[in-house]
Formats: structure tokens, C-alpha cells, sequence
């Protein structure tokens, strides 16, 4: 086999992989921590406020299976993520954001949207539309709507490039 | 204009509220025992380093300084933004501390972050006068650990301050360990040929240094919290907790290359100031730098935190371990770098035709700074920081092409650049300086003397700078050393480019051969130190007095007045 052939064949497990994982969509994101809510499931909203770089709140309790609306704006000056997953998720998912990083798609307070609709080959772009997640420029805000898996190691958490290991994350603690 | 202003407006308005503490210092004739050699020296109640200082922003510090000595002494706050006459440089604050006295600072605690003192009279820090302080900001830290430690690096050497520099001032090689020998000088030969080799060393020979240089000062045993690497300084940790790591260099001399292998590093904060994180393998600390870093170590093991000088010449070592006794493997020292034309490129006077150019590459005429104030807006969003590190070879805008220096992680990993460092909260509006400063940092290897623009301290005007001014200093780096420059009372903004977002220092390494520019914003009145951190070239007359003239109110009248005696450094 030669080294590009081996490349693709890498590619491509790693995609199943996640792929079965998350279940509904491709990216890699989802998995073990639930999967995108009915808004007419919606039991209760939580605001979450994105800083320089934390959460507020660092925690929240939910009830297993549970829908809630997250309500995530972004307070601080830099491009920050909110994204609900396993801590296994979260690091896969730090090489891409490191990508996003290194081709220049978020530079500090600012995200560069033409880039993220580039096409990366595969099929791929660096969109970040995965809806267990949202990419957020200093002042915007968005809404999720996730419905909990029944149980599970799951942390909302920042995966730009030393975020989520400088402590931007927060426990999702099941009642 | 600076933003925590209008805080320190409130807490002035507010005098019932504000937090005050006391604290006391005695300046003692303490053993320093390193493992390899006990030896007398100075500290800080009754021990080297002394106390780590834990202070909260927004109180009011008093601090009792006891001279137990039978010499003059002083304590500068390094790093602290303060009224000058508590910033502790006998001859340009106060006229210093006598043996016997007790002198007070007092002055309000206004930043947050690592920070640290020591001595400003003769060599007294070379000798064990530093400790750390640690300043607990009034909101939350804009990150999150489980436990901190302080890490505090230095070169303990077996002689003193005072018998080191008399050597170097005879003999400015006496402790370069490192010098090619006759028999390299064939085995460069052989691989090179004898008239390459030859031509190499008399064009060395010619900048009366030597390619071993990246050090002067070898022989020392490196400590980590006063412990050496036989002594194995110690922090316990819980698997999965993060720990901020509080790395400060109060070495005299040296540079410290520090990693932890089998752990990833964030780096948070250089000089007591956030930056927004980076992840690396490994950074450099210059002298009196200090740099805070977050670690994760996952599983039941011992690390080792390896701190390797950057002339190769020794290490200090330290352990995170689950519980006490526990040790990790120790790291092989790598070979030393040396120098190499390009390191050279800021020198005056040299032959440039006569040089054997082989074995540095093109000689780079271009100034290096440039790299930094490139618009990186108009790159097309590209970040160039990151492109330094993935476009592989050791590459590094801070240092001269073909540089021999360039560091290198040793897993081959991120080496953090100061390119990578932005600023996470800009103290300061952006805007264009009100004027440029050219300091070029000047020595003669040979006669162990070390100026600025030529001149030595005792022979120099003092730099005069306006309240109010913005001011760019450039620094050309015409030796073969590496500078640490440190600005006292003011922040030295580091230009890498970044605008607004450039990280804010009190230290800055000028490596050989490259042009370096910071701006400060001059909003202290009076009169403050700005030298090269090394000590025994700071002692050598690399070392300025800068008075700032005008101010808020009528301070300016006071300043000529306080000098007094002692016009030590």
C-alpha cells in the first residue's frame, strides 16, 4: 500500500469512527454525551455566559435524558467555543480547532468566515456546525437545544487551543 | 489610557475598605547547601530563597526591612508597579537600607500574577537574596487548577558575587568551561579543512569572542526552591487535577530551557501578566522573566521538571509526584549550542569578506524585527506565529537567522516563541509612540565591559522621558550575548505584531544579532533603574537611570533630592 493510499484509509477510520459515534452527522462531535433535543422537549433554559477563559456556570445539573436549551453568549474579547462532550471527544476534537487555528480561521476575537466554508478536501470544511457545539466572536450568542444521554463522563467545554486546558470547561453533574 | 485607573480612583475614595497588611523581612547571613557544595550567603528570614510573599491586589502593603548585615542592603519589588521611592535602587529610590536599620516600604498592591524580589546592592541576589512573590488578583484567575506551586530557578555558584566578578573583569573567560580545544580545532580541520577552520577561528578571534559564548558564567549547581538536583525539590499532586506552575528565573546569569516530559504545558502568564494560553512542549525562561504555566498530569506517576541551562552547562530538577520519594527519569543534558555568524550579524567592525561563512548559511543583513511588524492583517488572516512553528527547522523571529541558538524542543514538539505571546486583557489602548529611543547594547567580551549605545552606566546621562509619552524603544543587540532588559516601575510592551494585543513585560531578552522593540507608556513619575538583568553585566555598566519628568501633580521636585548616598546600582 502505498503512503497516500494509507493516509486515506487512516482518514476514513477515523471518520467511521466518530461517525457511529456521534450518529446523526459527520465531524465528530456528539457521541456518548446525547444527541440534538426537540425544541417541544424542552423542559427548562440555561444561560451560559462564555469569558477570558471560563464559564459561567462552571456546573450544571441535569436529570439523565433530559432536553434543555442552552441560551450561550459570549462576554469575552476572544472566539470562544461551547461544546457538550466526553473529555475523549473534547481532545479529538482539540486538533481540529488547533487546524482552524493554524490556517488562520480563528485568530484571536476574530473568525473568518469565507475560510470555514472552504472546502478541505473529503468533503470537509471548517464550518463548526455541529450541533452539539457553538463557535462563538466576542458578543454573539446562540441557542442549543440537546437532549442528555441517560448518564455519563460529560464536561461543556472550550477546545480553542489551550481553552479547555488553561480550565475552560464545566461539569454536567446528573441527578 | 490605562484602564485600571479609575479601580485605583475608587479604592483612594474608599480608604475604609481597603485591605492592609503587614509584613516583615530580615536580611540575613544564611548556609546554602546545594547538594554539591554548602556555602554562606544571604536570605530572607534566616533562609535562601526567602518567603513567598502572598499578597492580594488592592491592599495596601507595609513591609519591615531588617538589616542584619554588616553591609548596606535593599529589597526591589520586581515587576511591581509602585511609587518610585519604594521600588528599592539604592541611588536612584532611596539611598538604601544600613546595616542595623530598619527600613518600611509601603505601597498599594495594583496588579495581580508572579512577581518576585531581591537584592539591588552589589551582588546580594547572586549570593541568595530573592524570594517569590505571589499577588491574588480581586476577581476570579481567568483560568482554573486544583493547586499551585512556586517554581524559583537560580545558578547558585561557589563563589561569590563579588570573587566572580573580579575573575571575569581579569580573565572574562574564567569560567567558560566551553572553549574549543586544539584537538576540535583538528577535528573541524578534517572535516572542514585546515584553511576553513583556521579562517573561523581568527575571524572569531577578531570579535574578541569566542564561539562558546552563550554563557560567561559556568560552574554553578541550578536550584529549584533553593533544592539541587540531587535534593529533588518535590510537589504532590492527585492524578487529574490541574496545577499552575509558578516558573521564575532569579538565576544571576543563566538561561533555563524547561520542560516536563510526558506532560503538555499552557502557558498563562509571563511576567505576572495573563496572556492567552499556548500549549507547549517547552520554553526558554530568560533571566528574571517568570512565565506561569498549567499542567494535567493524568496518571499515578512521578515527572520530572527539567530545567536544562541554555549554554548546556548544568540543570536544575524537580518532581510532581503523587506522593513524596517518588522520582522520574532524569534527562540526558543535550550538546551545548553555539553561536554562529548569524549571532554575530549586529556587530561593528567586522571584516565580513575575511569571515568563513560556511557553516552559518546566508548572513543575514535584514533586520529581524521586521518579522514582527508585519501586518498581519493584510497576510491574509494567516497566522505567522504558527506557521514558524509547523514549517519545521529551528526558526524563530526573535532570533537571528541561521541563529545557533534557536531553541529546539527536545520531544521535537512546541518550543513557545515570544511570538506566540498576546496579551489576554490589554492594560493599555493601542496607539502610535510619541517617539523612538535607540538603545544599542554594546560590550567588549574581552575587557568583560558591557554599556549601552557604548557607555557604561557611570559615565552616562540619564534617559529623560515625559510623563504622558508613549515611547519606543528599540534595542540593537550588537554583542554576542543574550540581554535580558528590564525596565523598573513602567511596562515594557513587547512588539510582536500583534497591536493592542501585544503582551505586556517588566523583562525582555534581545538575543545576539537581532533588533528588538518594546513601548511603554510613561504614566509614573520619577526616577527608575533600566539594565540588563545579568548581573555582573548590569555591574559592568549595561545599566541606565531614567527619569521621568512632569507628572500628575508636582512630584517631579522631589526626585533630584533623594538619591543621597550610594550611587550603587
Amino acid at each position: 500500500m502505498n503512503a497516500s493510499a494509507f493516509l486515506v484509509a487512516a482518514a476514513a477510520m477515523t471518520m467511521s469512527a466518530t461517525v457511529f459515534a456521534a450518529g446523526a452527522h459527520s465531524g465528530g462531535h456528539g457521541g456518548g454525551s446525547g444527541e440534538p433535543g426537540k425544541a417541544s422537549e424542552v423542559s427548562r433554559t440555561i444561560n451560559v455566559e462564555m469569558h477570558d477563559n471560563y464559564y459561567e456556570p462552571e456546573s450544571i445539573e441535569v436529570n439523565p435524558g433530559e432536553t434543555v436549551r442552552f441560551v450561550v453568549v459570549n462576554k469575552g474579547n476572544l472566539v470562544h467555543e461551547f461544546n457538550i462532550g466526553t473529555p475523549d471527544m473534547h481532545e479529538a476534537h482539540q486538533e481540529e480547532m488547533m487546524m482552524m487555528v493554524e490556517h488562520g480561521v480563528i485568530q484571536g476575537g476574530t473568525l473568518n468566515h469565507d475560510m470555514m466554508e472552504m472546502d478541505m478536501g473529503d468533503g470537509h470544511s471548517m464550518k463548526h456546525d455541529d450541533p452539539n457545539s457553538v463557535l462563538l466572536e466576542p458578543g454573539k450568542s446562540k441557542e442549543i437545544v440537546w437532549k442528555f444521554s441517560e448518564q455519563g463522563n460529560i464536561e461543556f467545554a472550550c477546545n480553542v487551543p489551550g481553552h479547555y486546558q488553561a480550565g475552560m470547561y464545566g461539569d454536567v453533574n446528573f441527578n | 489610557m490605562k484602564k485600571s485607573f479609575l479601580a485605583g480612583l475608587a479604592a483612594l475614595l474608599m480608604p475604609a475598605f481597603v485591605l492592609a497588611g503587614e509584613y516583615n523581612l530580615t536580611v540575613d547571613r544564611v548556609q546554602i547547601d546545594t547538594g554539591d557544595f554548602v556555602k554562606e550567603g544571604i536570605g530572607y528570614n534566616g533562609e535562601s530563597p526567602g518567603p513567598v510573599l502572598r499578597f492580594k491586589q488592592g491592599e495596601e502593603v507595609t513591609i519591615n526591612v531588617t538589616n542584619n548585615l554588616d553591609e548596606m542592603t535593599s529589597i526591589h519589588w520586581h515587576g511591581l508597579i509602585l511609587p518610585y521611592q519604594q521600588d528599592g535602587v539604592p541611588g536612584i529610590s532611596f539611598p538604601g537600607i544600613q546595616p542595623g536599620e530598619t527600613f518600611t516600604y509601603r505601597f498599594p498592591i495594583q496588579q495581580a500574577g508572579t512577581y518576585w524580589f531581591h537584592s539591588h546592592s552589589g551582588f546580594q541576589e547572586p549570593d541568595g537574596a530573592y524570594g517569590a512573590i505571589v499577588i491574588e488578583p480581586e476577581g476570579r484567575e481567568p483560568f482554573r487548577y486544583d493547586r499551585e506551586y512556586v517554581v524559583q530557578l537560580t545558578d547558585k555558584h561557589p563563589h561569590s558575587g563579588d570573587r566572580i566578578m573580579r575573575n571575569l573583569k581579569m580573565m572574562p573567560d574564567y569560567y567558560n568551561r566551553q572553549q574549543q580545544t586544539v584537538g576540535e580545532f583538528f577535528s573541524d580541520a578534517s572535516e572542514h579543512g585546515f584553511m576553513n577552520t583556521l579562517k573561523d577561528r581568527m575571524a572569531w578571534g577578531g570579535m574578541r569572542m569566542m564561539k562558546a559564548d552563550v554563557e560567561d558564567l559556568q560552574g554553578f549547581t541550578a536550584l529549584i526552591n533553593g533544592k539541587g538536583p540531587d535534593q529533588n525539590w518535590t510537589g504532590i499532586f492527585e492524578p487529574g487535577e490541574r496545577i499552575r506552575l509558578r516558573f521564575i528565573n532569579s538565576s544571576a546569569m543563566t538561561y533555563f530551557d524547561i520542560r516536563i516530559p510526558g506532560l503538555n504545558m499552557t502557558v498563562v502568564q509571563a511576567d505576572g501578566n495573563n496572556v492567552q494560553p499556548v500549549n507547549v512542549d517547552e520554553f526558554r525562561i530568560g533571566v528574571a522573566e517568570t512565565y506561569d504555566v498549567i499542567v494535567r498530569p493524568r496518571d499515578e506517576q512521578a515527572y520530572t521538571i527539567f530545567a536544562e541551562s541554555m549554554g548546556r552547562s548544568g540543570f536544575a530538577r524537580a518532581t510532581l509526584a503523587p506522593e513524596e520519594g517518588m522520582e522520574g527519569a532524569v534527562p540526558e543534558l543535550r550538546e551545548p549550542a553555539r553561536l554562529t555568524m548569524a549571532d554575530m550579524a549586529g556587530m561593528h567592525g567586522m571584516d565580513h569578506g575575511s569571515m568563513d561563512m560556511s557553516s552559518s548559511g546566508d548572513m543575514p543583513s535584514m533586520d529581524h524585527s521586521g518579522m514582527a511588524q508585519m501586518d498581519h492583517s493584510s497576510m491574509s488572516g494567516m497566522d505567522h506565529s504558527a506557521m514558524m512553528m509547523t514549517e519545521g527547522g529551528a526558526s524563530d523571529p526573535f532570533y537571528a537567522k541561521g541563529s545557533g541558538i534557536v531553541p529546539v524542543a527536545a520531544n521535537g514538539g512546541k518550543f513557545l516563541s515570544y511570538a506566540d505571546l498576546r496579551a489576554q486583557n490589554p492594560l493599555y489602548e493601542d496607539r502610535e509612540p510619541t517617539r523612538e529611543i535607540e538603545l544599542k547594547l554594546t560590550g567588549n567580551m574581552e575587557r568583560y565591559t558591557w554599556s549601552i549605545n557604548g557607555v557604561k552606566y557611570e559615565d552616562a546621562d540619564p534617559i529623560r522621558l515625559q510623563y504622558g509619552e508613549r515611547v519606543r524603544f528599540k534595542f540593537v543587540n550588537e554583542t554576542m550575548m543574550t540581554h535580558p532588559m528590564h525596565l523598573h516601575g513602567m511596562w515594557s510592551i513587547l512588539d510582536v505584531g500583534a497591536d493592542q494585543w501585544n503582551p505586556i513585560k517588566h523583562t525582555i531578552s534581545v538575543q545576539p544579532g537581532t533588533t528588538v522593540y518594546m513601548e511603554t507608556e510613561v504614566d509614573e513619575p520619577g526616577q527608575w533603574a533600566f539594565h540588563c538583568h545579568l548581573s555582573y553585566h548590569a555591574a559592568a555598566g549595561m545599566f541606565r537611570k531614567v527619569i521621568v519628568e512632569g507628572g500628575p501633580d508636582s512630584t517631579q521636585a522631589k526626585t533630584d533630592a533623594v538619591a543621597g548616598n550610594g550611587g550603587e546600582a
